[in-house]
């Protein structure tokens, strides 16, 4: 019989730390250690914390929400949210009533009806590129796309888009380098200067009458006999600019320097266009952004290994994507790969409310840059920046302009 | 052989990831909140095939392939 390990076994004990810039070029080296030697881990960092990386053992904690509470998503506890974020931070049963009615703000069909928005953003977005040799892609493409199309979505000015960047992704990152305490207080900054852009936008809408409008279908929405409070419509939007922004702008720029890298990928799908779905998919698979946390709410044996209540446990999505016993040869990139069960956008209760519009935005921007600019290269002499977090992504992607490796 | 089979979704485990209806889009579609409602059937073994790609890229194994009745 083999013996139960915990916290205190050392052969699973292992060093990761999901804000440390040392590993943000290697994660994927380190996930692949940790599933071969530790399958489920336990990392000294912030107070001490669980890591799973298998594929099954992230299904599992996903799909057992009475376990392993979303009360907080996040490691450390703070990314300067006031109360829960609304619904990721939510337990059933009052989880499925907000999801009730966000699910339909989100639907693949109200998202069609923003197609040819999209288009005219991202191709607008691409025109300004195509005068310039040299571009930073994340400035010119990747950070601006999600949030002009959020904007779009919202019906509020689409000028605001660079204010938005800003906050995003100071509450992503907080101030790389920074310590613990300084990264807090300017996330908990941009937060607030979030939430009165918020209240602020609920003011101008809460006599619209639009029904259309998604602020309007929010400040009359209802929980169970009740209407919503101002608190709960502000939770709801931080989220929409959490989830929205700097997952696509990550996905976008990891998807460009992969194809930049590997011109024999990118020549396939310029090539034919009808591979853009599966595409998406497998560059889903290939960089998840997102590594969200758990909290155990009850004395729990995961793979063997005993987790206590009050334990806070990682699941990042991209180790569950790159596991060989779920994806085989899951470190090469196949754009017509088939099946891909990837978890990019999670699994269970919690899966991204935004997943259909995240693909719309990623399709039609796949589309769109590889019809208009087949050809495009990174600079070695200024090689692209990434960064980890709980939401992995970039942060400056040189990149040339017509010309290939 | 003229097998028709079409699908059953678990609706406990089904969380409207959308993969059937974008994979499958004759078995499968959409209801205005996203998730999939069972519109038809598989018959030649291309269909057949179909079918068992949305099965196999359900993130939620939340598909089997049923007879039709």
């Amino acid at each position: 019989m083999s013996e139960l390990k915990d916290a205190e076994s050392a052969e699973i004990s292992y060093d990761f730390d999901i804000h440390s810039p040392d590993i943000a070029d290697t994660v994927y080296d380190v996930y692949a250690e940790m599933r071969e030697k530790c399958p489920v881990a336990h990392s000294p960092r912030y107070g001490g914390h669980w890591v799973a990386t298998k594929y099954d053992t992230i299904h599992e904690v996903l799909r057992n929400p009475g376990v392993f509470s979303s009360e907080s998503v996040n490691v450390p506890g703070t990314i300067g949210q006031d109360g829960p974020m609304i619904p990721i931070e939510v337990d059933p049963p009052d989880h499925q009533i907000y999801r009730k009615l966000i699910n339909p703000l989100f639907s693949p069909k109200r998202m069609a009806d923003l197609e040819p928005r999209i288009r005219e953003i991202t191709n607008e977005l691409i025109d300004e590129m195509l005068k310039h040799e040299k571009v930073d892609f994340i400035d010119a493409f990747a950070r601006a796309l999600p949030s002009k199309v959020f904007l779009a979505l919202m019906g509020w000015d689409l000028g605001d888009s660079e204010k938005f960047n800003h906050w995003a992704d100071t509450i992503v990152l907080g101030e790389p380098g920074a310590d613990e305490e300084r990264a807090t207080e300017v996330r908990t900054a941009a937060a607030m200067e979030v939430y009165a852009y918020f209240a602020e936008m609920i003011d101008e809408r809460a006599d619209s009458g639009d029904a259309e409008d998604i602020t309007q279908i929010l400040i009359n929405g209802r929980f169970e006999d009740r209407e919503l409070t101002q608190f709960e419509v502000l939770n709801i939007l931080f989220l929409f600019l959490i989830g929205g922004l700097h997952t696509v702008q990550g996905q976008l720029a990891h998807t460009v320097i992969y194809m930049a890298e590997h011109p024999e990928v990118r020549k396939q799908l310029v090539g034919d266009l009808s591979l853009v779905p599966t595409a998406v998919e497998e560059m889903l698979r290939w960089e998840s952004a997102v590594c969200p946390a758990r909290v155990v709410k009850e004395d729990y044996v995961l793979d063997g290994v005993q987790l206590k209540a009050g334990d806070k446990i990682l699941i990042p999505f991209a180790s569950a994507n790159h596991d060989g016993d779920q994806f085989p040869d899951p470190d090469t990139v196949d754009l017509t790969r088939d099946p891909n069960p990837h978890i990019a956008f999670g699994a269970g209760n919690h899966r991204c409310v935004g997943s259909h519009l995240a693909r719309l935005e990623l399709r039609i921007a796949f589309e769109e840059l590889h019809r208009r600019i087949p050809d495009y290269r990174l600079d070695p002499a200024d090689p692209p920046v990434r960064h980890l977090s709980q939401v992995k992504g970039v942060l400056t992607l040189p990149l040339i302009i017509g010309e290939s490796v | 052989m003229s097998e028709t089979s079409t699908a059953s979704v678990d609706r406990e485990a089904c969380k409207g990831h959308g993969r059937c209806y974008m994979t499958d889009p004759d078995v499968f579609d959409s209801d205005d909140d996203g998730f999939p409602i069972v519109i038809g059937a598989a018959r030649t073994p291309a269909e057949l095939a179909e079918l068992d790609r949305a099965v196999n890229n359900c993130p939620e194994r939340a598909i089997t392939v049923v007879a039709t009745p």
